[in-house]
Protein backbone atom coordinates (compact mmCIF):
# COMPACT_ATOMS: atom_id res chain seq x y z
CA UNK A 1 0.00 0.00 0.00
CA UNK A 2 1.48 3.56 -0.73
CA UNK A 3 1.71 5.90 1.52
CA UNK A 4 1.75 9.51 1.86
CA UNK A 5 2.84 9.73 5.82
CA UNK A 6 6.38 11.56 6.22
CA UNK A 7 8.37 11.15 9.03
CA UNK A 8 11.03 14.27 9.59
CA UNK A 9 13.67 13.96 12.47
CA UNK A 10 15.73 17.41 12.65
CA UNK A 11 18.24 16.96 14.80
CA UNK A 12 21.04 14.06 14.34
CA UNK A 13 23.37 15.15 11.22
CA UNK A 14 23.80 12.61 8.33
CA UNK A 15 27.34 11.67 9.59
CA UNK A 16 25.76 11.09 14.07
CA UNK A 17 23.40 8.90 12.56
CA UNK A 18 25.43 6.77 10.47
CA UNK A 19 28.15 6.58 13.15
CA UNK A 20 25.06 5.31 15.52
CA UNK A 21 24.40 2.87 13.03
CA UNK A 22 27.55 1.54 12.91
CA UNK A 23 27.86 1.11 16.39
CA UNK A 24 24.30 -0.90 16.65
CA UNK A 25 26.12 -3.11 13.97
CA UNK A 26 29.37 -3.99 15.85
CA UNK A 27 26.95 -4.34 19.22
CA UNK A 28 24.75 -6.60 17.61
CA UNK A 29 27.55 -8.82 15.63
CA UNK A 30 29.17 -9.39 18.40
CA UNK A 31 27.05 -10.05 20.69
CA UNK A 32 25.31 -12.86 18.44
CA UNK A 33 29.07 -14.10 18.02
CA UNK A 34 29.25 -14.36 21.91
CA UNK A 35 25.70 -16.18 22.11
CA UNK A 36 26.57 -19.09 19.61
CA UNK A 37 28.83 -20.69 21.60
CA UNK A 38 27.22 -19.21 24.99
CA UNK A 39 26.87 -22.28 27.69
CA UNK A 40 29.07 -24.62 25.22
CA UNK A 41 32.11 -26.05 27.18
CA UNK A 42 34.61 -25.45 23.91
CA UNK A 43 33.20 -22.17 22.91
CA UNK A 44 35.03 -21.14 19.94
CA UNK A 45 36.87 -23.86 19.31
CA UNK A 46 33.71 -25.41 17.59
CA UNK A 47 33.70 -23.16 14.47
CA UNK A 48 37.58 -24.63 14.21
CA UNK A 49 36.35 -28.05 15.39
CA UNK A 50 33.21 -28.65 12.91
CA UNK A 51 35.13 -28.16 9.46
CA UNK A 52 37.74 -30.01 10.41
CA UNK A 53 35.76 -33.20 10.99
CA UNK A 54 34.05 -32.48 7.65
CA UNK A 55 37.32 -32.16 6.06
CA UNK A 56 38.60 -35.75 7.25
CA UNK A 57 35.26 -37.17 6.51
CA UNK A 58 35.10 -36.18 3.05
CA UNK A 59 39.39 -36.67 2.57
CA UNK A 60 38.99 -40.24 3.80
CA UNK A 61 35.92 -40.66 1.44
CA UNK A 62 36.96 -38.48 -1.80
CA UNK A 63 40.55 -38.13 -1.83
CA UNK A 64 41.45 -41.91 -0.71
CA UNK A 65 38.49 -43.82 -1.39
CA UNK A 66 37.61 -42.57 -4.94
CA UNK A 67 41.07 -41.44 -5.17
CA UNK A 68 40.66 -38.06 -5.92
CA UNK A 69 43.77 -37.15 -3.77
CA UNK A 70 45.93 -38.26 -6.24
CA UNK A 71 45.02 -35.34 -8.73
CA UNK A 72 47.54 -32.69 -7.36
CA UNK A 73 49.60 -33.05 -4.17
CA UNK A 74 47.24 -30.11 -3.26
CA UNK A 75 43.91 -31.69 -3.09
CA UNK A 76 44.01 -31.66 0.59
CA UNK A 77 44.61 -28.43 1.15
CA UNK A 78 42.37 -27.27 -2.01
CA UNK A 79 39.43 -29.13 -0.57
CA UNK A 80 39.90 -27.51 2.84
CA UNK A 81 39.95 -23.97 1.51
CA UNK A 82 36.70 -25.20 -0.48
CA UNK A 83 35.09 -26.35 3.13
CA UNK A 84 35.93 -23.49 4.63
CA UNK A 85 34.57 -20.95 2.40
CA UNK A 86 31.74 -22.46 1.60
CA UNK A 87 30.92 -22.91 5.69
CA UNK A 88 31.36 -18.68 5.51
CA UNK A 89 28.63 -18.59 2.55
CA UNK A 90 26.33 -21.23 4.47
CA UNK A 91 26.78 -19.74 7.70
CA UNK A 92 25.98 -15.91 6.74
CA UNK A 93 23.29 -17.14 4.67
CA UNK A 94 21.94 -19.14 7.29
CA UNK A 95 22.34 -16.75 10.06
CA UNK A 96 21.26 -13.79 8.12
CA UNK A 97 18.03 -15.26 6.96
CA UNK A 98 16.55 -15.79 10.72
CA UNK A 99 18.08 -12.50 11.77
CA UNK A 100 14.75 -10.18 11.54
CA UNK A 101 12.27 -12.81 12.92
CA UNK A 102 15.33 -13.41 15.12
CA UNK A 103 15.58 -9.96 16.65
CA UNK A 104 11.68 -9.54 16.54
CA UNK A 105 11.74 -7.77 19.87
CA UNK A 106 14.44 -5.03 18.92
CA UNK A 107 12.72 -4.65 15.39
CA UNK A 108 8.96 -3.80 17.60
CA UNK A 109 10.75 -1.45 19.96
CA UNK A 110 13.36 0.38 18.41
CA UNK A 111 14.02 2.57 14.68
CA UNK A 112 16.83 2.17 12.64
CA UNK A 113 17.30 0.77 9.25
CA UNK A 114 16.90 -2.88 9.22
CA UNK A 115 19.99 -3.69 6.64
CA UNK A 116 21.89 -3.34 9.81
CA UNK A 117 20.54 -6.87 11.22
CA UNK A 118 21.17 -9.23 8.80
CA UNK A 119 24.54 -7.41 8.22
CA UNK A 120 25.61 -8.19 11.59
CA UNK A 121 24.80 -11.93 11.30
CA UNK A 122 26.69 -11.86 8.27
CA UNK A 123 29.48 -10.31 10.03
CA UNK A 124 29.20 -12.84 13.08
CA UNK A 125 29.75 -15.63 9.94
CA UNK A 126 32.97 -13.13 9.42
CA UNK A 127 34.21 -13.52 12.67
CA UNK A 128 33.91 -17.52 12.34
CA UNK A 129 35.71 -17.36 9.07
CA UNK A 130 38.86 -15.22 10.55
CA UNK A 131 39.05 -18.27 12.68
CA UNK A 132 39.04 -20.67 10.16
CA UNK A 133 41.49 -19.25 8.37
CA UNK A 134 43.89 -20.14 10.93
CA UNK A 135 43.42 -23.65 10.40
CA UNK A 136 44.41 -23.07 6.84
CA UNK A 137 47.20 -21.44 7.58
CA UNK A 138 48.26 -23.94 9.30
CA UNK A 139 48.27 -26.30 6.46
CA UNK A 140 49.69 -23.99 4.39
CA UNK A 141 52.71 -23.98 6.37
CA UNK A 142 52.75 -27.60 6.57
CA UNK A 143 52.99 -27.48 2.49
CA UNK A 144 55.74 -25.52 2.71
CA UNK A 145 54.24 -22.64 1.16
CA UNK A 146 56.26 -19.28 0.90
CA UNK A 147 54.40 -15.84 1.44
CA UNK A 148 53.81 -14.06 -1.69
CA UNK A 149 52.61 -10.97 -1.95
CA UNK A 150 49.93 -11.98 -4.37
CA UNK A 151 48.01 -13.29 -1.47
CA UNK A 152 46.95 -9.74 -0.81
CA UNK A 153 44.61 -10.82 -4.11
CA UNK A 154 42.89 -13.16 -1.44
CA UNK A 155 41.48 -9.50 0.46
CA UNK A 156 39.28 -8.59 -2.87
CA UNK A 157 38.48 -11.99 -3.43
CA UNK A 158 36.85 -12.27 0.32
CA UNK A 159 35.57 -9.29 -0.18
CA UNK A 160 33.27 -10.06 -3.07
CA UNK A 161 32.23 -13.47 -1.60
CA UNK A 162 30.99 -11.39 1.58
CA UNK A 163 28.77 -9.07 -1.14
CA UNK A 164 27.36 -11.91 -2.38
CA UNK A 165 26.04 -13.47 0.68
CA UNK A 166 25.15 -10.34 2.12
CA UNK A 167 22.82 -9.76 -0.97
CA UNK A 168 21.61 -13.37 -0.33
CA UNK A 169 20.90 -13.05 3.35
CA UNK A 170 19.23 -9.98 2.90
CA UNK A 171 17.10 -11.91 0.28
CA UNK A 172 16.63 -14.46 2.55
CA UNK A 173 15.83 -12.24 5.97
CA UNK A 174 13.03 -10.68 4.06
CA UNK A 175 11.11 -13.58 2.63
CA UNK A 176 11.45 -15.52 6.19
CA UNK A 177 9.64 -12.73 7.62
CA UNK A 178 6.23 -13.14 5.04
CA UNK A 179 7.01 -16.86 4.73
CA UNK A 180 8.84 -19.41 7.10
CA UNK A 181 9.54 -22.43 4.87
CA UNK A 182 12.14 -20.58 3.25
CA UNK A 183 13.97 -21.83 6.04
CA UNK A 184 13.81 -25.70 4.97
CA UNK A 185 14.12 -24.83 0.73
CA UNK A 186 17.25 -22.64 1.72
CA UNK A 187 19.00 -25.44 3.76
CA UNK A 188 17.89 -28.10 0.55
CA UNK A 189 19.68 -25.13 -2.14
CA UNK A 190 22.63 -24.92 0.55
CA UNK A 191 23.44 -28.57 -0.01
CA UNK A 192 22.82 -28.01 -3.93
CA UNK A 193 25.05 -25.58 -4.15
CA UNK A 194 27.91 -27.52 -2.28
CA UNK A 195 27.67 -30.69 -4.89
CA UNK A 196 27.47 -28.06 -7.73
CA UNK A 197 30.64 -25.91 -6.74
CA UNK A 198 33.78 -27.56 -7.40
CA UNK A 199 34.64 -28.30 -3.93
CA UNK A 200 35.40 -31.81 -3.32
CA UNK A 201 36.14 -31.89 -7.16
CA UNK A 202 38.31 -30.34 -9.54
CA UNK A 203 35.88 -27.92 -11.91
CA UNK A 204 37.56 -29.97 -14.92
CA UNK A 205 35.69 -33.21 -13.49
CA UNK A 206 32.41 -31.48 -14.68
CA UNK A 207 31.06 -31.79 -18.04
CA UNK A 208 30.71 -28.07 -19.94
CA UNK A 209 26.79 -27.87 -19.71
CA UNK A 210 27.43 -28.42 -16.10
CA UNK A 211 30.34 -25.87 -15.56
CA UNK A 212 27.94 -23.09 -17.21
CA UNK A 213 25.86 -23.51 -14.79
CA UNK A 214 28.36 -23.91 -11.87
CA UNK A 215 29.95 -20.63 -12.74
CA UNK A 216 27.03 -18.67 -12.79
CA UNK A 217 27.28 -18.82 -8.67
CA UNK A 218 30.62 -16.43 -7.61
CA UNK A 219 31.31 -18.50 -5.71
CA UNK A 220 32.81 -21.32 -8.31
CA UNK A 221 35.24 -18.34 -9.85
CA UNK A 222 35.95 -16.65 -6.50
CA UNK A 223 36.80 -20.11 -4.84
CA UNK A 224 38.84 -21.26 -7.86
CA UNK A 225 41.09 -18.07 -7.64
CA UNK A 226 41.60 -18.41 -4.10
CA UNK A 227 43.44 -21.52 -4.75
CA UNK A 228 45.02 -20.28 -7.45
CA UNK A 229 46.57 -17.29 -5.75
CA UNK A 230 46.67 -19.13 -2.40
CA UNK A 231 48.50 -22.39 -3.73
CA UNK A 232 50.46 -21.43 -7.02
CA UNK A 233 53.38 -19.50 -7.47
CA UNK A 234 52.91 -18.62 -11.70
CA UNK A 235 48.85 -19.60 -12.14
CA UNK A 236 48.44 -22.25 -14.56
CA UNK A 237 47.84 -20.84 -18.07
CA UNK A 238 45.55 -23.66 -19.12
CA UNK A 239 42.97 -23.33 -16.04
CA UNK A 240 39.67 -23.44 -16.74
CA UNK A 241 37.68 -20.12 -15.37
CA UNK A 242 34.63 -18.25 -16.36
CA UNK A 243 36.41 -16.93 -18.90
CA UNK A 244 37.14 -19.86 -20.58
CA UNK A 245 33.17 -21.51 -20.05
CA UNK A 246 31.46 -17.91 -21.35
CA UNK A 247 34.10 -17.92 -24.25
CA UNK A 248 35.73 -14.13 -23.85
CA UNK A 249 37.77 -12.52 -21.04
CA UNK A 250 34.44 -10.48 -20.68
CA UNK A 251 33.18 -13.63 -18.69
CA UNK A 252 35.38 -12.28 -16.28
CA UNK A 253 33.32 -9.60 -15.44
CA UNK A 254 29.88 -11.98 -15.07
CA UNK A 255 30.61 -12.92 -11.48
CA UNK A 256 31.02 -9.46 -10.53
CA UNK A 257 27.74 -9.02 -12.25
CA UNK A 258 26.32 -11.76 -10.39
CA UNK A 259 27.58 -10.23 -7.22
CA UNK A 260 26.42 -6.58 -7.59
CA UNK A 261 22.69 -7.56 -9.06
CA UNK A 262 22.30 -10.00 -6.05
CA UNK A 263 23.66 -7.40 -3.28
CA UNK A 264 21.37 -4.11 -4.85
CA UNK A 265 18.88 -6.41 -5.40
CA UNK A 266 18.66 -7.65 -1.40
CA UNK A 267 19.34 -4.36 -0.52
CA UNK A 268 16.00 -2.87 -2.51
CA UNK A 269 13.95 -5.60 -1.82
CA UNK A 270 14.64 -5.26 2.02
CA UNK A 271 14.16 -1.53 2.29
CA UNK A 272 10.69 -1.64 0.16
CA UNK A 273 10.18 -4.21 2.71
CA UNK A 274 10.88 -3.36 6.27
CA UNK A 275 8.30 -0.49 6.68
CA UNK A 276 6.35 -3.38 7.63
CA UNK A 277 8.50 -5.81 9.92
CA UNK A 278 7.87 -3.93 13.11
CA UNK A 279 4.42 -5.21 12.56
CA UNK A 280 4.81 -8.64 11.27
CA UNK A 281 8.24 -10.33 12.11
CA UNK B 1 7.91 30.92 24.20
CA UNK B 2 8.56 27.80 23.80
CA UNK B 3 9.15 26.28 20.36
CA UNK B 4 7.30 22.62 19.21
CA UNK B 5 9.05 19.98 20.14
CA UNK B 6 6.98 17.09 18.37
CA UNK B 7 4.24 17.89 16.16
CA UNK B 8 1.83 15.72 14.31
CA UNK B 9 -0.51 16.25 12.05
CA UNK B 10 -3.60 13.92 10.38
CA UNK B 11 -1.74 10.88 11.84
CA UNK B 12 -3.79 7.92 10.58
CA UNK B 13 -2.87 3.99 10.65
CA UNK B 14 -4.62 0.86 9.69
CA UNK B 15 -3.46 -2.64 10.31
CA UNK B 16 -3.95 -5.01 8.15
CA UNK B 17 -4.81 -8.79 9.86
CA UNK B 18 -5.21 -11.90 7.80
CA UNK B 19 -8.06 -13.81 9.31
CA UNK B 20 -5.53 -16.63 8.50
CA UNK B 21 -2.15 -15.96 8.02
CA UNK B 22 -0.49 -18.19 5.37
CA UNK B 23 3.22 -18.46 6.82
CA UNK B 24 4.14 -21.91 5.00
CA UNK B 25 4.42 -22.78 1.68
CA UNK B 26 1.91 -25.92 2.29
CA UNK B 27 -0.86 -23.24 3.37
CA UNK B 28 -0.32 -22.02 -0.46
CA UNK B 29 -0.45 -25.39 -1.96
CA UNK B 30 -3.37 -26.43 -0.27
CA UNK B 31 -5.67 -23.68 -0.40
CA UNK B 32 -4.36 -21.61 -3.66
CA UNK B 33 -7.63 -19.82 -4.29
CA UNK B 34 -8.95 -18.99 -0.88
CA UNK B 35 -7.93 -15.40 -0.71
CA UNK B 36 -7.15 -14.91 2.51
CA UNK B 37 -9.88 -12.55 4.27
CA UNK B 38 -8.24 -9.65 5.33
CA UNK B 39 -9.62 -7.21 8.41
CA UNK B 40 -8.65 -3.72 8.44
CA UNK B 41 -8.12 -2.33 11.81
CA UNK B 42 -8.00 1.17 11.72
CA UNK B 43 -5.56 1.85 14.90
CA UNK B 44 -5.39 5.95 14.82
CA UNK B 45 -7.52 8.52 12.85
CA UNK B 46 -6.37 11.94 11.95
CA UNK B 47 -4.86 12.77 15.04
CA UNK B 48 -2.74 15.96 15.38
CA UNK B 49 -1.47 17.54 18.24
CA UNK B 50 1.68 19.56 19.15
CA UNK B 51 4.13 18.97 22.10
CA UNK B 52 6.29 22.18 23.26
CA UNK B 53 9.68 22.05 24.27
CA UNK B 54 9.60 21.44 28.13
CA UNK B 55 6.45 19.97 28.49
CA UNK B 56 5.79 17.05 29.91
CA UNK B 57 2.71 15.57 27.78
CA UNK B 58 0.48 12.53 28.65
CA UNK B 59 -1.51 10.30 26.55
CA UNK B 60 -4.16 8.04 28.53
CA UNK B 61 -7.26 5.77 27.03
CA UNK B 62 -8.70 3.07 27.56
CA UNK B 63 -6.95 -0.13 26.36
CA UNK B 64 -6.72 -0.82 22.61
CA UNK B 65 -7.56 3.01 21.72
CA UNK B 66 -4.17 3.61 19.97
CA UNK B 67 -1.98 5.06 22.58
CA UNK B 68 1.17 2.89 21.78
CA UNK B 69 0.57 2.79 18.12
CA UNK B 70 0.90 6.46 18.43
CA UNK B 71 3.86 6.35 20.35
CA UNK B 72 5.50 3.81 17.93
CA UNK B 73 4.92 6.30 14.95
CA UNK B 74 6.39 9.05 17.13
CA UNK B 75 9.20 6.91 17.11
CA UNK B 76 9.80 5.81 13.93
CA UNK B 77 8.92 2.14 14.10
CA UNK B 78 5.61 2.11 12.50
CA UNK B 79 5.35 4.47 9.66
CA UNK B 80 1.67 5.95 9.64
CA UNK B 81 -0.46 5.74 6.68
CA UNK B 82 -1.52 9.25 5.94
CA UNK B 83 -0.06 12.68 8.01
CA UNK B 84 3.13 13.70 9.49
CA UNK B 85 5.50 13.51 12.08
CA UNK B 86 7.73 16.25 12.84
CA UNK B 87 10.73 15.75 15.60
CA UNK B 88 13.08 18.24 17.08
CA UNK B 89 15.56 17.42 18.91
CA UNK B 90 17.68 14.80 19.89
CA UNK B 91 14.96 11.96 20.34
CA UNK B 92 15.45 9.25 22.85
CA UNK B 93 14.48 5.53 21.08
CA UNK B 94 13.30 4.27 24.61
CA UNK B 95 10.06 2.70 24.34
CA UNK B 96 10.64 0.57 27.12
CA UNK B 97 13.13 -0.81 29.36
CA UNK B 98 16.51 -3.04 28.80
CA UNK B 99 15.74 -3.29 24.95
CA UNK B 100 18.20 -5.65 23.29
CA UNK B 101 18.72 -7.29 27.02
CA UNK B 102 19.99 -10.97 26.87
CA UNK B 103 19.54 -13.75 29.33
CA UNK B 104 22.63 -15.71 28.02
CA UNK B 105 24.50 -12.83 28.03
CA UNK B 106 26.46 -10.99 31.37
CA UNK B 107 25.64 -7.58 32.97
CA UNK B 108 28.61 -6.28 31.13
CA UNK B 109 27.88 -7.25 27.97
CA UNK B 110 23.83 -6.42 28.40
CA UNK B 111 24.98 -2.43 29.22
CA UNK B 112 26.93 -2.31 26.16
CA UNK B 113 24.12 -3.59 24.06
CA UNK B 114 21.76 -1.54 25.52
CA UNK B 115 23.90 1.75 25.87
CA UNK B 116 24.57 1.24 22.76
CA UNK B 117 20.82 0.81 21.29
CA UNK B 118 19.79 3.87 23.36
CA UNK B 119 22.62 5.74 21.86
CA UNK B 120 25.89 6.34 23.65
CA UNK B 121 28.68 6.21 22.01
CA UNK B 122 32.18 4.23 23.13
CA UNK B 123 33.86 6.08 25.39
CA UNK B 124 30.31 8.25 26.76
CA UNK B 125 29.70 4.25 28.09
CA UNK B 126 33.07 3.73 28.95
CA UNK B 127 33.06 7.20 31.62
CA UNK B 128 29.87 5.84 32.60
CA UNK B 129 29.89 2.31 32.78
CA UNK B 130 30.92 2.36 36.88
CA UNK B 131 27.46 4.61 37.89
CA UNK B 132 26.05 2.77 36.03
CA UNK B 133 26.50 -0.24 38.18
CA UNK B 134 26.66 1.39 40.76
CA UNK B 135 23.29 3.09 40.56
CA UNK B 136 21.99 -0.69 40.11
CA UNK B 137 24.09 -1.47 43.52
CA UNK B 138 24.73 -4.75 41.20
CA UNK B 139 28.58 -4.26 41.56
CA UNK B 140 29.13 -7.80 42.58
CA UNK B 141 26.96 -9.51 39.83
CA UNK B 142 29.19 -7.73 37.02
CA UNK B 143 30.34 -10.75 35.47
CA UNK B 144 26.79 -12.71 35.84
CA UNK B 145 24.70 -14.00 33.41
CA UNK B 146 21.51 -11.63 33.18
CA UNK B 147 19.43 -14.77 33.38
CA UNK B 148 20.43 -15.50 37.13
CA UNK B 149 18.98 -11.94 37.84
CA UNK B 150 15.83 -11.41 39.51
CA UNK B 151 13.59 -9.43 37.64
CA UNK B 152 13.89 -6.47 40.19
CA UNK B 153 17.85 -6.49 39.47
CA UNK B 154 17.06 -6.35 35.76
CA UNK B 155 14.98 -3.61 35.82
CA UNK B 156 17.26 -1.71 38.21
CA UNK B 157 19.91 -2.11 35.97
CA UNK B 158 18.10 -1.54 32.69
CA UNK B 159 16.82 1.88 34.64
CA UNK B 160 20.47 2.82 35.03
CA UNK B 161 21.45 2.39 31.37
CA UNK B 162 18.32 4.80 30.62
CA UNK B 163 18.86 7.67 32.74
CA UNK B 164 22.76 7.84 31.49
CA UNK B 165 21.39 8.62 28.10
CA UNK B 166 21.70 11.97 26.82
CA UNK B 167 18.16 13.17 25.00
CA UNK B 168 15.83 16.21 24.51
CA UNK B 169 12.67 14.39 23.93
CA UNK B 170 11.95 10.91 25.77
CA UNK B 171 9.19 8.40 24.63
CA UNK B 172 7.99 6.45 27.84
CA UNK B 173 5.38 3.46 27.36
CA UNK B 174 4.34 2.26 30.55
CA UNK B 175 7.45 2.29 32.51
CA UNK B 176 6.13 2.88 35.74
CA UNK B 177 4.16 -0.46 35.45
CA UNK B 178 7.39 -1.93 36.55
CA UNK B 179 9.29 -2.02 39.86
CA UNK B 180 8.22 -1.58 43.58
CA UNK B 181 7.45 1.54 45.35
CA UNK B 182 10.88 2.35 46.07
CA UNK B 183 11.47 2.19 42.29
CA UNK B 184 8.36 4.22 41.52
CA UNK B 185 9.86 6.58 43.86
CA UNK B 186 13.37 6.64 42.04
CA UNK B 187 11.46 7.26 38.73
CA UNK B 188 9.58 10.27 40.33
CA UNK B 189 12.74 11.79 41.64
CA UNK B 190 14.39 11.79 38.12
CA UNK B 191 10.93 13.33 36.26
CA UNK B 192 11.46 16.40 38.34
CA UNK B 193 15.15 16.13 37.17
CA UNK B 194 14.42 15.99 34.02
CA UNK B 195 11.63 18.74 34.66
CA UNK B 196 14.18 20.99 36.10
CA UNK B 197 16.41 20.48 33.02
CA UNK B 198 13.88 21.18 30.15
CA UNK B 199 13.24 18.01 28.55
CA UNK B 200 10.58 17.10 26.86
CA UNK B 201 8.16 13.47 27.74
CA UNK B 202 5.82 11.82 26.13
CA UNK B 203 4.25 9.32 28.44
CA UNK B 204 1.78 6.48 28.30
CA UNK B 205 -0.12 5.20 31.25
CA UNK B 206 -3.09 3.83 33.00
CA UNK B 207 -1.78 5.51 35.81
CA UNK B 208 -4.12 8.83 35.84
CA UNK B 209 -2.85 9.99 39.12
CA UNK B 210 0.96 10.28 37.61
CA UNK B 211 -0.67 11.86 34.62
CA UNK B 212 -2.58 14.80 36.59
CA UNK B 213 0.78 14.78 38.74
CA UNK B 214 3.26 15.35 36.39
CA UNK B 215 2.19 16.28 32.95
CA UNK B 216 0.93 19.62 31.95
CA UNK B 217 -1.38 18.69 28.96
CA UNK B 218 -2.84 15.28 27.84
CA UNK B 219 -4.04 13.97 25.02
CA UNK B 220 -7.18 11.63 25.30
CA UNK B 221 -7.71 8.91 22.88
CA UNK B 222 -10.81 6.48 21.92
CA UNK B 223 -10.97 4.06 19.11
CA UNK B 224 -8.13 5.78 17.70
CA UNK B 225 -9.31 9.11 17.73
CA UNK B 226 -9.06 12.28 19.11
CA UNK B 227 -11.32 13.12 22.30
CA UNK B 228 -10.08 15.57 23.97
CA UNK B 229 -6.28 17.48 24.13
CA UNK B 230 -5.31 20.14 26.33
CA UNK B 231 -4.63 20.38 30.73
CA UNK B 232 -4.35 17.13 32.01
CA UNK B 233 -6.53 17.63 35.02
CA UNK B 234 -9.41 18.35 32.88
CA UNK B 235 -8.50 15.48 30.11
CA UNK B 236 -8.54 13.03 33.16
CA UNK B 237 -11.57 13.90 34.48
CA UNK B 238 -12.99 14.04 30.70
CA UNK B 239 -11.80 10.28 30.85
CA UNK B 240 -13.10 9.64 33.91
CA UNK B 241 -16.51 10.92 32.81
CA UNK B 242 -16.33 8.75 29.92
CA UNK B 243 -15.30 5.32 32.06
CA UNK B 244 -18.22 6.10 34.34
CA UNK B 245 -20.50 6.55 31.46
CA UNK B 246 -19.60 3.13 30.30
CA UNK B 247 -20.21 1.18 33.46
Amino acid sequence: MASNAAYLDTRPSRGDRLAYHLRILRVIAVAEFKLKYAGSALGYVWSVLKPLALFTMLYLVFGRVFHLGAISRYYPLSLLIGIVFFNFFADSTMLGMGSIVGRASLVRKMAFPRTIIPMAATLTASMTLCINLTVIAAFVAYNRIVPRVTWLLVLPLMLELYIFSLGIALILATLFVRMRDIGQVWELVLQLFFYASPIIYPVGYLPPWARTISFLSPFTQVLQDLRAVILYRDIPGNRITVATVFHGSAGRLLPLAVTAAVFAGGYLLLKHEEHWFAERA
Amino acid sequence: MNGIAVEARGIGKTFLLPHQQRNTLKEYFLHPFQRTTVERQQALGDVSFEIYEGEFFGIIGPNGSGKSTLLKILAGIYRADTGSVRINGALSPFIELGVGFNPELNARDNVRINATLLGLTRRQLAQRFDDIIEFADLGRFVDQKLKNYSSGMQVRLAYSIAIQVPFDILLLDEVLAVGDQAFQAKCYETFEQMRREGKTIVFVSHDLATVARFSERALLLEGGRTVEIGPADEVVDRYQELVAGVA
